[in-house]
């Protein structure tokens, strides 16, 4: 008698059958619908951001059979995660969610998905994890890893090479919000699958499934990113991302300045938008930022993170060289609409 | 026969978890011993064919209806390697199945397990002859079973998606759950990882009309 394998197989089943109760249809666009999961029992559903087309008359298919409505609390393209409200009375059940740390590359993982009335499943394995990882950026991203590239280049699948070849693989524009950890699996995303959860051995669910983000990989938003924006999105609509106004690139800086600075390479500033944050600030054409916040950039993916949304409406101190003299300037971050 | 712990060993290094996967991998090869043993392939002795499992022993042989197109012979190649000449007892295009006889009997069976209570994520096995590779097995899970799959046409037709690796060849082939029971015909594939089989309560729907047909014949 295959002892292992019924319960394995029996295990898998019934682990999807549990998960099953937390994991609702999607109706927000004219194809497939697609997959969202219960954040809360009182209504408060997460789905994948890109799945939404249309924010109105959006249709949730229960667990029970059953629809509601529900309305667009919010989304964030930059980690394709999106909130909606079911509104009047429904019977919602929230699964349990983990964070990452149990889990090793390897690990069995299930990706569910509920297109239609019943809930689907796929099967596959932990591909990669790294600590930290900020999504790819449409023009940005052009410098080498750097100093923070560790996470972005370790078990990146393109290598963590040159920012531009990387930009040709990248099918979201919108992408570059900053995630917790990089999760990256082979579990294979069938049609409507997008907002459905994956779920670890132990039930619990671990994130998010999303084929948006990279075009023929499956990566999963991690259950800390999600709270994180999801809280956002309830208190805010949106999640608020910093602006300067710069366009820039990364110059290597002369001997003298850089011994001066301890810092090799800096952004040259090749474009300034009228009445930008930066612009109010003083800088201009030319200027090359070594630090902003006192935190050195040394290239565009360094200068975005430091852009987040709690530092809108921050007055920062920008360290810059201009006619080869480190000066400072101020300014004040601004928020991207 | 006591559950997990029973066949969980730990050796002196602690390698609980190599035993299991061994024994693992013990349980899916006698799983597939078994299938193997009703697995046939149909050809027209010149081509490559599909794949067939032996539904009766008398020499009834289930297949996808594709396999046995138009060709105008039909050899079937039982596990023991011998070919036997194949008359089609009935076929059904919009089901893409096909019932076949061989004179034979006494042909080792496999059990018919319960489509329609497949649940998913459980696992199941295809077996077949893709790209001519005889009795290669892949395995997976199932998807979701139903008339609602989205990749397919809303025909209201029950299938049974599964995440495997099925490719041409497993073709009419048996799709087998954990406990070795025929639980699909492979039918086609969507991606390179999904794959659709006839479900076995289907076929039965199909044989009982074709068989009724027969009997009705005879008198």
């Amino acid at each position: 008698m295959a002892e292992v394998l019924t319960s394995l197989s029996d295990a898998m089943a019934e682990l999807v059958e549990t998960a099953s109760k937390s994991i609702v249809r999607i109706e927000a666009r004219r194809r497939l619908p697609a997959t969202g999961i219960v954040w809360s029992a009182d209504g408060v559903i997460l789905t994948a951001h890109h799945i939404i087309e249309s924010d109105e008359e959006i249709q949730i298919g229960l667990p029970d059979g059953s629809t509601a409505a529900a309305v667009l609390v919010g989304r964030d393209p930059s980690t394709d995660v999106a909130v909606l409200r079911a509104q009047g009375t429904v019977s919602l059940t929230a699964p349990t969610w983990a964070e990452l740390d149990t889990v090793k590359v390897g690990h069995l993982v299930l990706a569910l998905g509920r297109p239609g009335d019943q809930v689907q499943a796929t099967l596959g394995v932990i591909s990669a994890l790294s600590s930290q990882w900020q999504g790819p950026q449409r023009g940005g991203g052009r410098g080498r890893g750097g100093r923070r590239g560790g996470g972005r280049g370790r078990g990146f699948p393109f290598g963590g090479g040159d920012g531009g070849e990387r930009d040709n693989v990248i099918y979201r524009r919108e992408g570059g919000g900053q995630q917790d950890t990089f999760v990256q699996t082979d579990v294979v995303m069938y049609p409507g699958f997008s907002g459905g959860p994956l779920v670890g051995a132990g039930g619990q669910i671990l994130g998010m499934n999303t084929s948006a983000l990279m075009r023929g990989i499956s990566l999963t938003i991690p259950t800390p990113t999600i709270r994180r924006v999801i809280e956002t999105l309830l208190t805010h609509g949106k999640v608020r991302r910093g602006y300067l106004g710069v366009t820039a690139q990364p110059v290597k800086l002369p001997d003298n300045l850089a011994q001066e600075l301890d810092q090799e390479v800096g952004l040259m500033v090749i474009a300034v938008e009228p009445d930008s944050p930066a612009h109010k600030g003083g800088m201009v054409l030319g200027d090359v930022l070594v630090t902003l916040g006192d935190e050195a950039v040394e290239n565009v993916d360094e200068l975005l993170s430091l852009l987040r949304g709690d530092q809108v409406g921050k007055a920062l101190k920008a360290r810059i060289v201009r006619g080869g003299q480190v000066q400072e300037v101020e300014v004040t971050v601004g928020e991207r609409s | 026969m006591s559950g997990a712990n029973s066949v969980v060993n730990t050796d002196e290094n602690g390698a609980a978890g190599f035993d299991l996967l061994r024994q693992l991998n013990d349980e899916i090869a006698g799983v597939i011993d078994h299938v193997w043993q009703s697995l046939v392939q149909v050809s027209d002795g010149e081509r490559g064919g599909g794949a067939g499992t032996i539904w009766h022993s008398d020499g009834l042989i289930v297949t996808n209806a594709h396999v046995v197109g138009n060709r105008s012979r039909l050899d079937v190649t039982l596990p023991n390697g011998e070919v036997l000449p194949a008359q089609v007892l009935a076929l059904a295009a919009d089901y893409d199945l096909a019932a076949l006889v061989v004179e034979a009997d006494g042909l080792p069976t496999i059990e018919p397990g319960d489509s329609k209570k497949l649940s998913p994520g459980e696992w199941v096995f295809a077996v077949g002859h893709p790209w001519g590779v005889l009795g290669a097995v892949t395995g997976g899970v199932v998807i979701g079973m139903g008339g609602q799959l989205p990749e397919l046409p809303q025909t209201g037709r029950d299938w049974l998606a599964v995440n495997l690796h099925m490719r041409p060849g497993h073709s009419g082939g048996p799709l087998v759950d954990v406990r070795g029971r025929l639980v699909g015909v492979n039918t086609m594939i969507t991606g390179p990882d999904v794959g659709f089989a006839v479900p076995v309560h289907v076929v039965k729907a199909f044989l009982k009309e074709a068989l009724k047909d027969q009997v009705a014949e005879a008198v």
